[in-house]
């Protein structure tokens, strides 16, 4: 075991229902992430293309999701990033401290893109030109907090990297040395654009009522937009998997036959999204992308344990387990889920 | 001592951390309050069907909408980036005892943003009374985050059952709970009409600007009294050593003044401003209210905060990380079993490094180096490496609000070489093992302590003559068969009876104490020497040996003097001495 691994607290129940609770909730806050980083790039389109007859009205309708993504993207963030913290928190503590300051910098930098996307959806018709030139800046901003996510989540699972403290304690500390950050960081970036505007063009079709010339704009963007990315994301998804250490590449390569069996699944359903979406399928397609988000998720967690066998961590419950505290959060939710579900009923159903 | 340490010496991480959760806290708690106001001022509004009002409420949740929800929620995760960057260990214990309480919290937050988006969105375009509903979905929603998140933060002040029982309710609703609970639910309701002074002072019609201004203020008048009286009632619950910290901590003393004057600034500019005069409103009267309120918030959060010293979990782990049931173990050696010190021990030509880091993983959890926030540069610039290294000894007895030093003897020196020689250029002089004491070396030679323990040998020897000791170890075989009779020379059984009757060599060093080290080792680090001797000035040696016995009565921050006698004397001699120097 590597020294520098601190050693890690007894957990409150077992390991495989906290790994089950960050894996579900995991690929939720994708599903709003991916939504955020589409809308900026269609929004974006929408402005470049400014000509085109309902070209603008996208863009505005965009600009209104814009600070909902956002607040949603960041919501959903918090359970994964719990969960991840109970099981891996002497993991991604002494991580996050190696790069402290720009892992704090993503709070300036989320409080940044969040009012400047409100300047945009509050004053999108008063703005002119400027509003393209805001909505580039809410979106470099989304690309730099992606990357520093990006290196603390590979620098978590490399502790030989952590020595870098002893040379430079202060926390300015970037992973640029590792092989996979980069195809990492594309890969993600690029599945999220692909995804995100699947499920931006569901969501702009809940104006279908209003604006059918908008809606439809926004189904023939997302899908082509869905059609480059695949492209690329073969290429970039590729040198993901070949910057790989070997044993974790091997995983997916039969050593781990659910692993791989997740694998395949995953390429196939991007065949079959692909053929769908050629075909006009738009329901299924969306349904597609969030079913692709949570096999996607399990890889990722295939890649994380790939990592930390080596490092060998043994993580201890606490017995007897209390059992109690589970339920409040389940009780919670269920009353949570309930109260969301009676509000959207009643703002879906309010004058437009 | 787990996990390295982010460091930024002349910043600190507690004045990160103030910045971020104070500013949480304080919209926060609006964000509580304000749901309230919000929906108890709708329904007013469409009771009494007044159009102006309900467009004011229109207004001021779009304004709450973007301090809360934004503002709010990404300082909410920038206090948990923070933490886990400056006190790994203990969100680690809270993170792993409270992982459903948080995950609670959350799909309460979920709950509030939803409620709060559809509440400014649908506005105009929603049934009244759905509306209204909405509103109060928002209320319980934010209000059972601040109950959830009151029962974590006060766990860490008082743990109470949970450090034997280690139960997640016993966590939750620990002894703080309900005062707690009380005070924040007033702070948050005040600060709801804090903030909606802002929206009355933008109100263009001067009649209902007035009536708005007035209705806020007899609201937040209401909740400081509320404020006021659960304040009182948390203090009762503290534990006793909590509040024995309370009455001698400095920055808490510096807060509860902020604190004071804030609520008598806050008190009367909602008195006179406000409820006697609302004409007088204006946004710089709001600007001045939320300033006083932002104090108050402060002061209590910074006291609630400083209180829990000399720990970070009270009772549990001390404030710079180590768990208290470590110290023992790390006591035979603190660097060797730090993950991430950069060196293992000390040695000669280590001692300022090894000092540095020492200092990094005890002392800069709450002090900087030059920095605005308890800054030890200054605090230490009087210090000698005697006195500093006896302090380390003893501060947390000498300052209850602070931890122990934990280390051996020589990381003991590191650390004071390291303070007194490193940050001020002053000598240091360690002790060196020729200078210990020949009996001391003659004890540890013959290895009694290997057959019994060391304490028999003293208690053996306390209170005979040093002729008796010296017989006594001649003829160890007559006090037990079992034992050899001492076979050094005369001088040597000498040396030892000597040590064996003052292993500490308080006589020898009380025979060449001097008033001014004693002076360092227990005045200056707390106040500047002149200070003391100043004070000594006017008086005459009756009168100084008095006042050191009753220090606590010159300032209640201070300890009566505790030391030795033999010490008491020559402080007393030396300032005397000084003080008659000082009037030739």
């Amino acid at each position: 075991m590597n020294p520098l691994v601190p050693s890690p607290d007894l957990l409150p129940v077992s390991r495989a229902m906290l790994e089950a609770l960050l894996l579900l909730t995991f690929p939720l806050h994708l599903l709003f992430m991916n939504a955020l980083l589409a809308s900026v790039l269609l929004a974006l389109w929408g402005h470049y293309r400014s000509a085109e007859p309902a070209a603008q009205r996208l863009s505005y309708r965009l600009a209104q999701l814009l600070p909902l993504l956002i607040a949603f993207t960041i919501n959903f963030g918090i359970p994964p990033l719990l969960f991840i913290q109970v099981l891996y928190g002497n993991f991604v503590y002494a991580s996050s401290i190696v790069m402290g300051v720009v892992w704090l910098s993503v709070i300036p930098l989320l409080l940044t893109l969040y009012y400047v996307a409100y300047v945009y959806d509050f004053n999108f018709w008063r703005l002119g030109r400027k509003a393209a030139l805001l909505l580039a800046a809410v979106g470099l901003l989304v690309l730099a907090v992606a990357f520093v996510f990006s290196n603390n989540m590979t620098l978590m699972l490399k502790p030989e990297h952590w020595r870098a403290y002893f040379s430079a304690d202060g926390g300015w500390f970037l992973n640029l040395a590792e092989p996979t950050l980069w195809p990492r960081y594309l890969h993600m970036l690029i599945g999220a654009s692909g995804v995100g505007a699947l499920l931006v063009a569901l969501l702009v079709g809940l104006w279908r009522r209003q604006d059918p010339a908008v809606a439809d704009l926004a189904r023939r963007w997302a899908l082509r937009l869905f059609l480059v990315v695949l492209g690329l994301q073969i290429v970039a998804g590729s040198w993901f998997l070949l910057a790989l250490p070997a044993d974790v590449l091997l995983l997916f390569m039969g050593r781990n036959s659910l692993a791989s069996l997740i694998f395949v699944l995953a390429l196939l359903l991007v065949a079959l999204l692909l053929y769908l979406s050629l075909r006009q399928r738009f329901g299924l397609v969306a349904t597609g992308a969030v079913l692709l988000l949570y096999l996607m998720s399990f890889l990722r967690a295939f890649v994380r344990e790939g990592y930390l066998a080596k490092t060998f961590v043994e993580l201890v419950e606490q017995s007897p387990q209390d059992l109690t505290p589970l339920l409040l959060f389940v009780v919670t939710l269920v009353i949570g889920v309930a109260l969301v579900a009676w509000m959207v009923r009643a703002a879906l159903a309010c004058r437009e | 001592m787990n996990y390295p340490v982010w460091y930024l010496p002349g910043v600190g991480g507690g004045l990160l951390m103030a910045i971020i959760a104070i500013t949480h806290v304080f919209v926060s708690h609006f964000a509580v309050g304000g749901g309230l106001y919000l929906v108890l001022t709708e329904r007013k509004a469409r009771r009494e069907n007044d159009a102006q009002l309900l467009e004011f409420i229109k207004k001021h949740a779009k304004f709450f909408m973007l301090a809360s929800m934004v503002y709010g929620g990404v300082t909410g995760v920038g206090i948990w980036f923070t933490i886990g960057l400056i006190q790994p260990d203990a969100t680690s214990d809270l993170i792993h005892t409270f992982v459903f309480g948080w995950a609670a919290e959350w799909v309460w937050f979920l709950v509030e943003i939803v409620a709060l988006l559809i509440y400014y969105y649908c506005f105009d375009r929603m049934d009244e009374q759905r509306h209204l509903l909405v509103g109060w979905i928002y209320f319980l929603a934010a209000w059972m985050s601040l109950f959830l998140i009151n029962g974590i933060i006060g766990f860490m002040l008082t743990p109470g059952d949970w450090l034997e029982n280690r139960n997640f309710w016993s966590a939750f609703f620990n002894p703080s709970f309900w005062p707690s609970l009380l005070f924040r639910c007033a702070m948050a309701t005040l600060l709801a009409g804090v903030f909606a002074f802002f929206s009355t002072a933008l109100i263009g019609a001067a009649g209902f600007r007035q009536k708005m201004t007035r209705y806020t203020s007899r609201w937040c008048l209401l909740s400081l009294l509320v404020a006021g009286l659960a304040g009182f009632w948390y203090l009762q619950v503290l534990p006793g050593s909590a509040q024995q910290v309370l009455a001698i901590s400095p920055t808490i003393q510096r807060s509860v003044i902020i604190g004071a004057f804030a609520v008598l600034s806050l008190a009367a500019l909602v008195t006179l401003f406000t409820l006697w005069r609302p004409a007088w409103h204006n946004l710089t009267v709001a600007l001045l209210v939320a300033l006083s309120s932002l104090l108050v918030m402060g002061a209590f959060e910074w006291i609630r905060e400083a209180d829990r010293r000399p720990f970070v979990i009270y009772q549990w782990r001390y404030s710079n990380g180590i768990a208290v049931s470590d110290a023992e173990r790390l006591d035979s050696g603190f660097l060797a079993q730090c993950r991430y010190s950069r060196e293992r021990e000390v040695r000669e030509d280590n001692l300022m490094a090894a000092g540095a880091e020492l200092f990094r993983f005890q002392c800069y959890a709450c002090h900087t180096l030059g920095g605005i926030n308890n800054d030890l540069r200054t605090r230490t610039a009087s210090a000698s490496f005697p006195g500093m290294v006896n302090y380390l000894t003893t501060m947390h007895e000498k300052r209850p609000f602070m931890p122990p030093f934990i280390g051996n003897e020589l990381e003991r020196q590191a650390l004071a070489a390291f303070l007194v020689g490193e940050l001020h250029g002053k000598p240091v002089q360690r002790t060196s093992q020729s200078e210990a004491h020949p009996g001391e070396t003659l004890f540890a030679a013959n290895s009694c302590d290997m057959c019994h323990e060391a304490e028999l040998v003293f208690n053996w020897a306390q209170g005979k003559s040093l002729a008796e000791v010296d017989q006594g170890l001649a003829t160890l075989s007559q006090i037990d068969s079992s034992m050899k009779d001492f076979s050094g020379t005369e001088a040597e059984r000498q040396a030892l009876a000597e040590y064996l009757l003052d292993p500490h060599r308080t006589a020898v060093a009380a025979a060449a104490l001097s008033g001014l080290q004693v002076l360092e080792e227990h005045c200056v680090l707390c106040h500047d020497a002149q200070l003391t001797l100043d004070w000594a000035a006017t008086r005459d040696a009756e009168a100084i040996r008095h006042g050191l016995l009753h220090l606590s009565q010159i300032n209640s921050s201070m300890e009566d003097f505790a030391g030795s006698e033999a010490e008491l004397d020559a402080l007393v001699l030396f300032l005397a001495g000084q003080a008659q120097g000082g009037v030739q």
